[in-house]
């Protein structure tokens, strides 16, 4: 009996799976989009304010868009001013009567974890009024799902969330904007570096107080440069010369392939893209980047674009570049240096990673190559002049705590961007320092005159000029979104068409987009 | 025992009757009861990317969403997935534990070197597998005679390779899976009552003989068994994908499986927990769609002993 009763539900089962085998529908995304323009949403409008501007992305030039779309923009958009944000009583702290215990969630592992806990020990050592409880979430992506997804108790004072999130950290309404506490405090920001304050600022409000700072730079091997002719001490800059450099090490013998690329959405197949937009001084999303008003669309799919990729894949196409994938291993470009057959002999990857290469290379693991034979050269792109844009994470303080507490997390944040604790915690890391006299002390002092390739990230960042592009794209869905461009640039770098792929990628962000402003 | 109880009786035990279930009822709806609903009223909406604000879209999402291009991908992958591992595994597990059911001196040796995979977690064996088969400076894409036996293991490499991601994957899983097939099969290879295979060697039977006619239609409840949880294990299986590919080689979502699909990191969906909803309650309506199917099949064909 009881048999018969489950043959229809098989049956249905079966048919079912059968029809979703042979029939072929649309995007999972596009289909949720579909009642996107039912919804009013203030993001509509400004897609109208500002779609005369985006028409031809490719060949302006930095800084000239984005003042013009300003007004226009502005004018749409539901700008909130820093006043009707939540305030910051940084005074708090004096009435209070015992010692106040806050909170602070990192997504910081191994060596990063060890030095987050030094300095909050540090901290709390350092005064009687605050007693600061470090909680690794265990990465970035946890910290930022628990955050978002918790209530207002549960959540902790101070946050550390990375630089994509600083869109869903302004829509989420959570968050004392830090800007309101540097006011409040007169806090003097005039030694940081502008442009990782800039990288956390929308709509002309800073929300979170940069810390850990990152950046993409070149590792290379200096033996082969020598082998090959190159002069060790001078990285490629340009795409040109990254060419030139690659053909001649190849040419030479020194190492199979010029450069190993990967296609990983935290490095070559979403970041670094990012990364090489604000060097041409290229916007990568409309609305002056999110930064002005909440993105509509993406631009990364025209002329300048579609001319970027095609140049890498013909390093690929040459034999001149060896595309290791997508990155699943997260370092798959760089171990691509320790080939003991076919080697490359540069790669791209972030900054934060030296101290570990260093480390590993020093235990002896990789035949014929040393901790002294890795050069670090600033990220080569397509301007011929060294640019960044600010990665890694950034501090923000919840609302919806008590006055104490909140002034309490304001405490905690001086601290770390103090200019001793930005000495210590890069020298212990490897992210660069936020403000320009954290050099000037010990440790960074002497490390950096040591090794100047601890300074490499460090500098290109303050080379970086003043500009709407270089303060990189803020998108809501900017992690889904550099997903979907990995897979085109995956295809891309597989031999797909450039146009065919920058094009549909582009359009799987845009329905991003949309549905991310919908709901929002 | 045969007792009838009247209605009266049957209404006086309730709160006893409740009271004792009232633990199971209470974890149960806590647990699980509660979260499935969830997780179904929420595969009706969209949510943004903090996962506040969501709105809803109706039950159509769940036929939308089995219908997109990217579902089916995922679904045609775990469907490829499952007729790789399952299969694999149940004949590797039940040759092995038929070569070690022999009472040989040492023989216990042999069957913890069998079973050890079941000590050895997925994220350990996938690891493994990940150092084993990196192409750059991982064991085996450097040995001479295998690379040239296999040019893919050194370019691009067994895992960024499309044509044999999936391959590897699934292998790696099968072997993380042998230990608990081996285990299984021992048991139920012990079940079987000697004096048949005793009585067929009398009668002439050969070795292989006996292991058609009498070993296997009698580990035919534990066969069943096998099957069903290799073929739900790997539907359920992440940690491979997760540790070994991310759902690539991309383009093409080569290893997305419905569970990376829904959980992964790298997932299309990974900033909405509506779609990530719809997904997961779809795939818990195919592993049941399945699981039916299966104990209907094989079901009835097995043999569950003299009644």
């Amino acid at each position: 009996m009881n048999r018969r009763r489950l043959t229809p539900v098989a049956l249905l089962a079966a048919a079912s799976i059968a029809v979703a085998a042979c029939s072929s529908g649309d995007s999972i995304i596009e289909q949720a989009g579909d009642d996107e323009p039912t919804t009013p949403a203030p993001a509509t409008t400004v897609a109208e304010g500002s779609s005369g501007s985006t028409a031809a992305p490719a060949s302006s030039v930095a800084g000239d868009e984005p003042v013009a779309t300003a007004p226009a923009t502005n004018a749409t958009t539901t700008t909130t001013p820093l006043a009707a944000l939540p305030d910051c009583p940084v005074d708090a702290l004096d009435g209070a009567t015992a010692p106040v215990e806050i909170t602070f969630w990192h997504g910081l592992n191994v060596d990063n974890q060890t030095a987050i806990e030094q300095v909050t020990a540090n901290y709390n050592a350092s005064q009687d009024r605050v007693i600061v409880d470090p909680q690794n979430q265990g990465g970035y992506l946890e910290t930022i799902d628990k955050f978002f997804q918790s209530g207002d108790t549960d959540r902790p004072a101070v946050v550390m969330l990375p630089e994509y999130t600083v869109q869903q950290a302004i829509d989420s309404a959570t968050m004392i904007p830090v800007e309101a506490c540097t006011s409040a405090a007169g806090y003097d920001l005039s030694t940081f570096q502008p442009a990782t304050i800039a990288a956390y600022s929308a709509a002309g409000v800073d929300w979170g107080m940069p810390f850990n700072v990152s950046n993409p730079v070149l590792y290379y091997n200096k033996n082969m440069f020598v082998e090959a002719g190159l002069d060790p001490d001078k990285p490629p800059q340009s795409l040109e010369e990254l060419r030139a450099y690659s053909q001649q090490l190849v040419d030479s013998g020194a190492a199979a392939y010029g450069i190993a690329i990967d296609s990983g959405a935290d490095s070559g197949g979403g970041w670094f893209l990012e990364q090489w937009f604000a060097n041409a001084g290229e916007l990568y999303a409309d609305n002056g980047n999110g930064r002005l008003a909440p993105a509509t669309e993406v631009l990364y799919d025209g002329v300048s674009g579609v001319e970027l990729l095609t140049y890498v894949q013909d390093l690929v196409n040459d034999g001149l570049a060896f595309y290791v994938g997508d990155n699943a291993g997260g370092a798959d470009q760089l171990l691509k240096l320790a080939d003991e057959n076919e080697p490359a002999a540069m790669a791209i990857s972030t900054s934060a990673g030296l101290g570990t290469v260093l480390n590993t290379l020093a235990g002896g693991l990789v035949p014929g190559l040393g901790p002294e034979d890795v050069g670090v050269g600033a990220l080569p792109g397509p301007a011929g002049v060294p640019t960044a844009l600010v990665g890694g994470a950034a501090l923000y303080i919840a609302d919806g705590k008590t006055d104490v507490e909140a002034a309490a997390a304001w405490d905690f944040i001086s601290y770390l961007v103090s200019p001793e604790t930005q000495s210590l915690f890069a020298t212990l890391t490897g992210y660069v320092p936020v403000r320009s006299d954290a050099l000037t002390v010990e440790p960074a002092l002497s490390v950096y005159e040591d090794d100047p390739r601890f300074r490499v990230a460090y500098d290109q960042l303050a080379a970086s000029p003043d500009s709407p592009a270089l303060q990189g794209p803020i998108l809501g869905p900017q992690r889904e979104i550099r997903a979907v461009t990995a897979r085109a640039v995956a295809e891309i770098f597989s031999g797909g068409d450039v146009q065919t792929a920058l094009s549909n990628a582009a359009q799987v962000a845009n329905d991003l987009l949309a549905a991310y402003n919908a709901s929002n | 025992m045969a007792s009838r109880v009247s209605a009266r009786q049957r209404w006086r035990q309730l709160p006893a009757a409740l009271a004792l279930l009232a633990p199971s009822i209470v974890i149960l709806g806590a647990f699980v009861v509660y979260p499935l609903v969830r997780a179904v009223v929420l595969g009706r909406q969209r949510c943004g990317v903090t996962g506040q604000s969501c709105r809803t879209v109706g039950w159509g999402q769940y036929g939308d969403v089995f219908v997109s291009q990217e579902f089916q991908n995922a679904l045609w992958v775990t469907v490829r997935f499952a007729l790789i591992t399952v299969p694999l595994g149940l004949v590797l597990g039940v040759a092995l534990a038929v070569l070690a059911h022999k009472p040989l001196s040492g023989i216990a040796v042999f069957r913890t070197i069998f079973s050890s995979t079941v000590a050895t977690s997925v994220a350990v064996a996938s690891l493994m597998w990940l150092f084993l088969l990196q192409p750059d400076v991982g064991v085996l894409a450097n040995v001479g005679w295998l690379n040239e036996l296999i040019p893919t293991l050194k370019r691009p490499g067994l895992l960024r390779d499309p044509a044999t991601a999936l391959w590897s994957v699934a292998l790696s899983s099968v072997w993380a899976g042998l230990g608990f097939t081996f285990i299984l099969v021992t048991a139920g290879l012990q079940g079987i009552p000697e004096d048949l295979h005793e009585a067929a060697a009398i009668d002439g039977a050969t070795g292989s003989r006996r292991f058609w006619k009498i070993t296997l239609p009698l580990l035919g409840p534990t066969l069943l068994f096998v099957v069903i949880v290799l073929t739900t294990r790997a539907f359920q299986a992440y940690g491979e994908v997760d540790l070994l590919t991310d759902g690539g080689p991309q383009p093409g979502d080569t290893t997305t499986t419905l569970t990376y699909l829904t959980y992964g990191r790298d997932s299309l969906i990974a900033g909405d927990d509506g779609l990530r909803s719809t997904s997961a309650v779809l795939l818990f309506l195919v592993l049941l769609a399945l699981s039916m199917i299966q104990l209907r099949l094989i079901g009835r064909r097995v043999h569950y002993g003299s009644d």
